[in-house]
């Protein structure tokens, strides 16, 4: 093995190392010395309590951004920017990577574009299907039929199977398609820095402001190509057909992308995003082998930017379908398997430290804050439930009579149970937040869903259990012994539109 | 947003606010949580260990504290004579260490004084402690004299035995449905001991040497039965009577056997065992059908020794009648 993959692995080893080491560390004090470790467990119950009441802040000033920019008309503002800025000349490039997905749902997503609130003149849409999909071919020709007349261009690429080079990936796909586009782009006369590109899941259903929104943020931001746009997910499309628990993680997912918007210093591209087409040829696409494609591409640019790279928030929406199944067990399978699939962005680590390594103009501070923010937000992910959930009892459990019988003993359960009220507050707030943004409650559906929509959080602690750290933890042992993952694209429910 | 309002000459758009704006309210948040943990931190921690800040001396000293607990809850917690606000279960915490005398009060009920120990860091468990009620709830169960009583917890029933009435009384375990049942033998004078059967139809009583099983009124009206059965012991002293499991039987320890016999007139008794010993004592688990009891055995140096021994009783029920035929028609 040559030196610059000793390093990778060791950059791979160290998040799972991290957080097992952690985690066995409190176990181990929990059996030893129980009193350090009843104190360790006491700090971090404080700190994830005055952490959950930060981030929840920060989730009612995203949400405050969302609810004011609802409604705005943002055609309106980039007719009203000034020439020089290009309006004119910008074009859309919108690509749909489909894996398996069908047309019950790609059939809305294009629905979804095709009500844009923009020129549609100016969209050229790329529907990436996988050659190796026996049903591509056949939705490519019923897709083309109904949509092809809608938008300014209308392309179907076919990715083949096994290129050289790449895994079976989103990002693969993806890049086919780019590369295609590009092609069409030319024969067009377009320059590449006069079009946004947006990777959207096959599911993505736009609000017919999101390119206006985009356009009007790339029109106006400095240095526009030197940043993704990254637009609020929501799960809306099938939330009211939705078991509890599949809405219940898909909310909480959304409030997270809401609240890391907020973050700008850590804020990285997550699932559909848009960027400048010139920059994602200058970093030669979305990578081909990696499976969490749509954050290694910030990283990319990132990188290429030499640090001067950022991802500006759209506060609009963009919808897309709750991952489920048909009953509780396999509802839990898929969005296990969703969750690890995420959690395998922790392989951004490796590829983040060793790019640090190789890039000598990035500032040393940004490169330690940066790395440390990407692995801290691993490791935490990964500890985080099972430090409250599993190792907080450890100590009394572990402790004997000695340690039943001294003040910390006696103060653990009732401080631990006394902060965690505190985040009942908290998780009123989420409640609350979660109901404005649910869609309308569609036709057919019993008014009693509101009631369940409200009290299906008390499954929170069960869910704590379930998806807290393991998909995480599952993601980063499996780095840590070179178990690469593959891409497996999660099964989504049907559209209610 | 309602029209008017936005045409109103104060109304500002409520996202004027720039991004600058934004991430400036978050430093401020995030500065506000960090102080906020590394504050409060020290103060939560020292708490669990036990430490109190001492505001004269500005310095942390080490306390104990005291969990009470109480049996009923709710009591007043006085601690060196000072009202404690916390009622128990209560923990009385930051207590500097050395002896503490508690008085745990509730009306109605006995207070529970003590001194308790509060070590440095330690908790002092007070947990176990029971209220006893000023006026315990009595309730008068019987409704005529009696001498002695048996309580059936499986039947939920009472049995009452008036020897100077010669009765036999039966009430629910709440002295409800209080009825009499049999009358005692006229000629039985000293009762030592009394059981009712299993199968609740009869009873036996024994004195010294004789045994009376009394058959009862199932009737449910003044006519007694008067249908007794006597069985006589007149060179034996009878110690202890066991009804078997089958409300038949009666397995009687006398001061020279152990011996089963028919609860029926005329029946024969059977020896199973010959006892050394006068006085045995002599356990019967129904359960089981066993039967223990003790027994002295001479050693080959002469020594005499006292053994428990076990006899079961189960399967043998029809060994038993075998052999009590056996020996009858003997």
């Amino acid at each position: 093995m040559n030196k610059p993959k000793i390093i990778k692995r060791a950059f791979e080893i160290m998040p799972g190392g991290l957080s097992w080491g952690i985690i066995i560390l409190l176990i181990l004090l929990s059996v030893k010395y129980p009193v350090a470790s009843a104190v360790i467990i006491i700090t971090f119950d404080f700190y994830w309590i005055i952490r959950t009441i930060y981030l929840t802040t920060l989730l009612i000033l995203a949400h405050h951004r969302i609810s004011c920019q609802k409604g705005e008309d943002w055609l309106r503002r980039c007719l009203s920017l000034r020439p020089e800025k290009g309006w004119t000349q910008l074009y859309q490039l919108i690509i749909f990577p489909v894996c398996n997905e069908g047309l019950e749902v790609l059939r809305p997503s294009l629905a979804a574009l095709s009500k844009s609130h923009y020129p549609k003149e100016k969209f050229i849409v790329v529907m990436a299907f996988e050659e190796r999909n026996p049903l591509a071919r056949n939705n490519a020709l019923v897709l083309d039929k109904e949509f092809s007349g809608e938008f300014g261009a209308y392309l179907s690429a076919f990715h083949p199977d096994n290129l050289p080079g790449e895994s079976r990936t989103k990002g693969a796909n993806a890049t086919w398609a780019a590369k295609a586009a590009k092609k069409f782009i030319a024969t067009r006369n377009i320059g590449c820095e006069h079009v946004v590109v947006s990777c959207f899941d096959a599911d993505t259903c736009v609000e017919p402001e999101y390119f206006g929104c985009l356009s009007y943020h790339f029109l106006t931001s400095e240095k526009p190509h030197q940043a993704s746009y990254q637009p609020m997910p929501v799960y809306n499309n099938n939330i009211w057909q939705a078991p509890s628990f599949a809405r219940l993680v898909e909310i909480s997912s959304s409030f997270c992308q809401m609240i890391e918007s907020m973050r700008l210093e850590k804020f990285v591209t997550f699932s559909s995003h848009s960027m400048s087409f010139k920059t994602l040829v200058e970093v030669d696409y979305w990578p081909q082998n990696m499976i969490s494609d749509d954050s290694v591409i910030y990283w990319k640019g990132f990188l290429h930017y030499n640090g001067d790279y950022r991802v500006v928030p759209l506060y609009i929406t963009i919808s897309m379908d709750v991952a489920y199944s048909s009953n509780i067990w396999r509802t839990m399978a898929v969005q296990y398997k969703q969750k690890r699939r995420w959690a395998w962005g922790v392989e951004n680590f490796p590829f983040v430290a060793c790019g640090f390594l190789d890039n000598k103009k990035i500032p040393l501070f940004t490169k330690l804050r940066r790395s440390f923010h990407l692995l801290e937000s691993h490791v935490t992910w990964a500890i985080w439930a099972v430090i409250l959930v599993l190792i907080g009892p450890l100590p009394i459990f572990f402790g004997g009579k000695f340690f039943s019988q001294m003040a910390i003993a006696y103060n653990l359960p009732k401080i631990t149970g006394l902060l965690f009220q505190f985040t009942l507050f908290t998780s009123l707030t989420w409640i609350f937040l979660s109901w404005t943004i649910l869609p309308p409650r569609p036709k057919g559906v019993s008014w009693l869903k509101n009631v369940i929509l409200v009290l299906e959080w008390f499954f929170v602690p069960f869910i704590i259990l379930v998806l807290g750290s393991s998909p995480a933890l599952d993601a980063q042992s499996r780095l840590m012994f070179a178990k690469y993952m593959e891409f497996n694209p999660t099964l989504k429910g049907n559209k209610v539109l | 947003m309602p029209g008017w309002l936005k045409k109103h000459k104060n109304y500002r758009e409520p996202c004027s606010f720039s991004d600058r704006v934004f991430q400036r309210a978050r430093s401020v948040l995030f500065y506000l949580s960090l102080l906020l943990f590394f504050g409060g931190l020290p103060f939560i921690l020292s708490f669990a260990l036990g430490y109190k800040f001492n505001t004269h001396t500005l310095k942390f000293v080490k306390t104990g504290l005291i969990y009470i607990k109480t049996q009923p809850e709710g009591s007043s917690i006085y601690l060196d004579g000072k009202l404690v606000p916390e009622k128990s279960p209560a923990s009385v915490q930051e207590l500097l260490p050395g002896v503490y005398k508690i008085t745990l009060a509730l009306k109605k009920y006995y207070p529970w004084r003590s001194e308790v120990y509060v070590e440095a860091g330690k908790v002092s468990r007070i947990d176990k402690v029971i209220l006893f009620p000023l006026r315990p709830d009595l309730e008068q169960l019987n409704q005529a004299g009696f001498s002695s009583f048996r309580v059936d917890n499986e039947r939920g029933e009472i049995y009452y035995l008036d020897q100077v009435g010669r009765i036999v009384y039966k009430s629910s375990l709440d002295g409800s449905n209080f009825e009499d049942i049999a009358s005692l033998p006229e000629k039985f004078s000293q009762i030592n001991g009394w059981e009712v059967s299993a199968d609740k139809t009869k009873m036996f009583i024994f004195g010294p040497h004789q045994i009376s099983v009394i058959f009862f009124d199932d009737r449910n009206d003044y006519e007694y039965s008067d249908s007794f059965v006597y069985l006589d012991y007149p060179q034996e002293r009878v110690i202890k009577v066991f009804w078997h499991t089958d409300s038949y039987h009666l397995i009687v320890l006398t001061n020279k056997h152990v011996a089963v016999v028919e609860s029926r007139p005329l029946s024969k008794t059977v020896n199973l065992i010959e006892l050394n010993k006068e006085a045995s004592e002599a356990f019967y688990d129904n359960k089981r059908q066993v039967l223990y009891f003790s027994d002295n055995q001479k050693g080959p140096d002469g020594t005499s020794y006292n053994n428990l021994y076990k006899l079961e009783l189960s399967p043998e029920l029809y060994i038993l009648e075998r052999l009590m035929k056996k020996r009858g028609d003997e």
